[in-house]
């Protein structure tokens, strides 16, 4: 008999999403993925000055706000013809690197790391290390006052939790060194961002804030304990935990899903806009293995946006830039805000391990290869740490490009020239965002905005069944997935989390009222 | 607080100090004030952290703060008995912790994010429209703080479809204090709260509930690049070096009309704030925003 089980809210991630399964025999047969908050942010940008856009889409997310700033600059930038100059770049790009680390690491200790610690085995640890007793000591109070909170109530460990006590008080307290280090890493954007989250410096072609020696010292100084706490501490805590008691479901691939993986990996270059692409673009479909993996180019005229099961007025699948929807929350059979974005009708995967696949990064072949790693779960926990190495490393070499652009003469960090919108233009940005592939287009009319669209990594992942009653990938990631006991879904949040939801971005659609927005194609 | 018992009475005495310097609450408590009303709290207050059309900034400003750490704040200072992007718990196993709380009462209830006036389905959460849950959970809340401009004044989602309304809105039989930045400022969140605990009564507030203690005066008026305003020395090109201290009020700066402790506290502990990157104040603590201030880029 199939029993149906509903997370909701579905925690520990950004937004509002809601998970449903069926489970028969102990295993998840059927799930269904519904993202249930809605704004509607592009209607507002209609009508508005085009250099409103950056600052305003930084607040589709609260985590991952500097990826949209960058990506409608760069679309901006496109249709104003405005070209960012190298220091401008450089300072981006930094930033952006920034917000990149924080994300990540935030990501694995303070989102999912609950997930595989059985926090309560501290009590057990009787080790003479002061730090680690310390930490003891700290949880123990929180157990005598009976009042654990937020870290209880919680679901019940499982055999692939961490339960050694000396293994379970070091992860506690990288939990609590990661609390600090997440810290240093948004104070470090904020010397050029102004703020974190939602910096305030990238701006319609290029930068407003004008750099000193001083703030690269400080910066580079800030981005050194950070390479320190990842290359020691959360590189190897992903390493152990993956090839340690979550080798099972490392071997077994507990939520893979389609085995479809894509990469935008466009514009100026993702993530570096000065010139080298840090992550290449392509497209895999049907992944079995490193030796027969296939990786095509890829073109975004293949993309097409179904909202078959979501709540807007039923419409032929379109490519994203032709299709009109208009809200319709009573419409029957859908149960979703988020909308199925779909490369030539195939459900993808986006992010780190997308992308690691298709840059074919040595460290996640070699897992795939000689450690018997599957796709799913613990390779993405383990593509997202290693990839915040690779930003570590790219943004010391941005630091010293930026140092010496700022000792040339003629040092620029704007396009003056390009700073007022044209009567009309169009264009699109393409980013590698922390989540994934990320796009924004624009279309302007009489100096003012005339159309606005966000392709975003989440609704991808997030997103409800198609026509073809193909399940996005979310869902099919869960097919299968062992739910032993349906009171205590762990494995289900795991692969949830797995992903790094973030909602607020999967939904941000268009007007209900006016159905004004038409969409256009960017060749 | 009985968690501090770990830290010798020097300790404890140093980091009250550093916590109320850190959050602006110096001048107005001692620091043996604080230490003894934190010491003598009997258990830590509850909280409860509701998100409705958020975009979880606010939650990422509030875990910000160096000193005292998250863990601090998070762990010793409240019981945080629900926060969807912090706690350990999911589904119905974290509306239970919810549940709980609001049957035994007394909580501090803060709001991330606006209420969907359109459409209640436009946000909902366990199945209930988020509207509902913040009726239910104002009931037998001691006050209410807002966190950032969607739930003090709708911010950004008010001029969508969507139509998001703020916490005052909805809520009227409730003391309400609105920090109204975009996102939330992690000094005045952190104060906020601890000014409560420390008196249980709501700071002084301007006639948009806006604690004074933060809200008193124009950024302008403590404004660093204010000298060139007065003489007319206006930014207009980012690359030039000589201009680069200049006032921005031509590329649109919104200082003369915002209220807000900016430019003396300035963001993530004291790095930087909008003026200092060269970018002008985009008025997100006041009323209006964004709509209101558009375009962002010119002066008003």
């Amino acid at each position: 008999m199939a029993k149906r089980i509903t997370i909701d809210p579905m925690t520990r991630i950004e937004g509002h999403l809601k998970i449903e399964v069926e489970i028969e025999n102990g295993k998840v047969k059927d799930a269904w993925s519904t993202g249930t908050m809605a704004r509607g942010f592009e209607a507002l940008l209609l009508g508005k000055d085009p250099r409103d856009a950056p600052y305003v889409v930084s607040r589709f997310c609260g985590i991952c706000f500097s990826v949209h700033q960058v990506a409608s600059a760069r679309a901006l930038e496109a249709a104003f013809g405005a070209q960012v100059p190298p220091g401008g770049a450089h300072l981006r790009n930094l930033i952006m690197g920034a917000e990149y680390i924080y994300d990540h690491m935030l990501h694995f200790y303070h989102l999912s790391a609950l997930d595989y610690i059985d926090i309560m085995a501290v009590a057990d640890y009787q080790g003479k290390d002061r730090e680690l007793n310390n930490v003891k000591g700290r949880i123990m109070e929180l157990v005598r006052q009976n009042d654990v909170y937020p870290l209880l109530p919680r679901y019940k460990p499982d055999e692939y939790c961490v339960s050694d006590p000396e293994a379970a008080i070091s992860a506690v307290k990288h939990y609590l060194d990661a609390l600090r280090m997440q810290v240093r890493a948004k104070n470090m954007g904020a010397i050029w961002g102004a703020r974190t989250p939602h910096y305030q410096s990238i701006v319609v072609g290029g930068f407003t804030q004008y750099p000193d020696l001083n703030q690269v010292a400080r910066f580079r100084s800030m981005l050194d304990d950070l390479n320190v706490f990842v290359t020691e501490i959360y590189i190897p805590d992903v390493m152990a935990f993956g090839t340690g008691p979550l080798l099972p479901l490392a071997k077994a691939g507990l939520g893979a899903g389609h085995l479809n993986y894509i990469a935008y990996g466009s514009g100026a270059g993702a993530l570096d806009e000065s010139g080298n692409r840090l992550f290449k673009p392509g497209v895999i479909k049907g992944f079995k293995d490193p030796s027969t993996m296939k990786i095509e180019p890829f073109d975004q005229k293949k993309i097409t946006e179904s909202v078959h099961s979501s709540w807007y007025k039923k419409d032929a699948p379109k490519h994203p830039y032709e299709g009109e929807q208009v809200f319709d929350l009573d419409r029957e059979n859908a149960y979703s805000f988020v909308k199925s974005p779909r490369y030539e009708n195939t459900p993808m995967e986006l992010g780190p391990f997308a992308r690691a696949l298709i840059d074919q990064n040595p460290t996640i072949l070699d897992l795939i290869k000689n450690q018997g790693f599957r796709p799913g779960v613990v390779a993405r926990h383990a593509a997202r740490a290693l990839e915040t190495k690779r930003l570590i490393s790219a943004m010391y070499r941005w630091l010293d490009e930026l140092t010496e652009e700022m000792l040339k003469p003629g040092f620029k960090i704007h396009d003056k020239e390009h700073w007022e919108p044209p009567a009309e233009g169009e264009g699109v940005g393409f980013f590698e965002a922390p989540r994934g592939a990320l796009g924004h287009w624009v279309r302007i009319k009489d100096h003012k905005i005339a159309n606005y669209q966000a392709v975003v990594p989440s609704t991808w992942m997030s997103s409800p069944r198609d026509e073809h009653g193909q399940r996005g990938q979310y869902e099919e990631a869960l097919i299968g997935v062992p739910v032993p006991d349906p009171e205590n879904p762990i494995n289900i949040v795991r692969v949830i989390r797995s992903f790094d939801p973030c909602m607020a971005c999967a939904v941000h659609l268009i007007d209900p009222r006016t159905n004004e927005i038409r969409r256009f194609t960017v060749e | 607080m009985n968690s501090f018992d770990n830290l010798s009475r020097r300790d404890f005495v140093k980091l009250c100090g550093t916590i109320a310097a850190a959050v602006g609450l110096s001048d107005l408590f001692s620091i043996e004030q604080i230490a003894n009303a934190l010491e003598s709290a009997a258990k830590k207050p509850p909280v409860i952290w509701l998100e409705g059309q958020d975009c979880a900034g606010c939650t990422h400003s509030l875990i910000s703060l160096e000193d005292p750490t998250p863990w601090t704040f998070i762990l010793d200072e409240v019981s945080i008995r629900y926060h969807e992007t912090i706690m350990a718990a999911a589904g119905s196993l974290a509306e239970k912790s919810k549940e709980d709380a609001i049957k035994e009462g007394g909580y501090i209830l803060i709001v991330e994010g606006s209420i969907p006036e359109a459409d209640d389905r436009f946000c909902t959460v366990g199945g209930r429209t988020f509207k509902d849950i913040l009726i239910e959970a104002s009931r037998k809340a001691e006050v209410i703080i807002c966190a950032g401009s969607c739930s003090s004044f709708g911010g950004i989602p008010a001029a969508t479809p969507s139509k998001g309304v703020p916490v005052s809105k909805i809520i009227t039989d409730k003391p309400i204090i609105n920090l109204s930045t975009c996102p939330v400022h992690m000094d005045h969140i952190t104060g906020t709260i601890l000014y409560y605990l420390l008196t249980r009564k709501v700071p002084p507030l301007d006639k948009h509930k806006r604690p004074l203690m933060y809200f008193g005066s124009y950024i302008h008026d403590n404004c660093r690049r204010r000298a060139h305003f007065d003489a007319e020395e206006f930014l207009t090109d980012w690359n030039d070096p000589d201009q680069k201290d200049w006032c921005l009020y031509e590329m649109g700066c919104k200082g003369t009309e915002t209220y807000s402790d900016c430019p003396i506290r300035k963001w993530n502990n004291g790095i930087s704030f909008c003026i200092d990157a060269g970018a002008p104040c985009q008025g997100c603590a006041e009323p209006g925003f964004y709509p209101g201030f558009s375009p962002l880029y010119k002066s008003i």
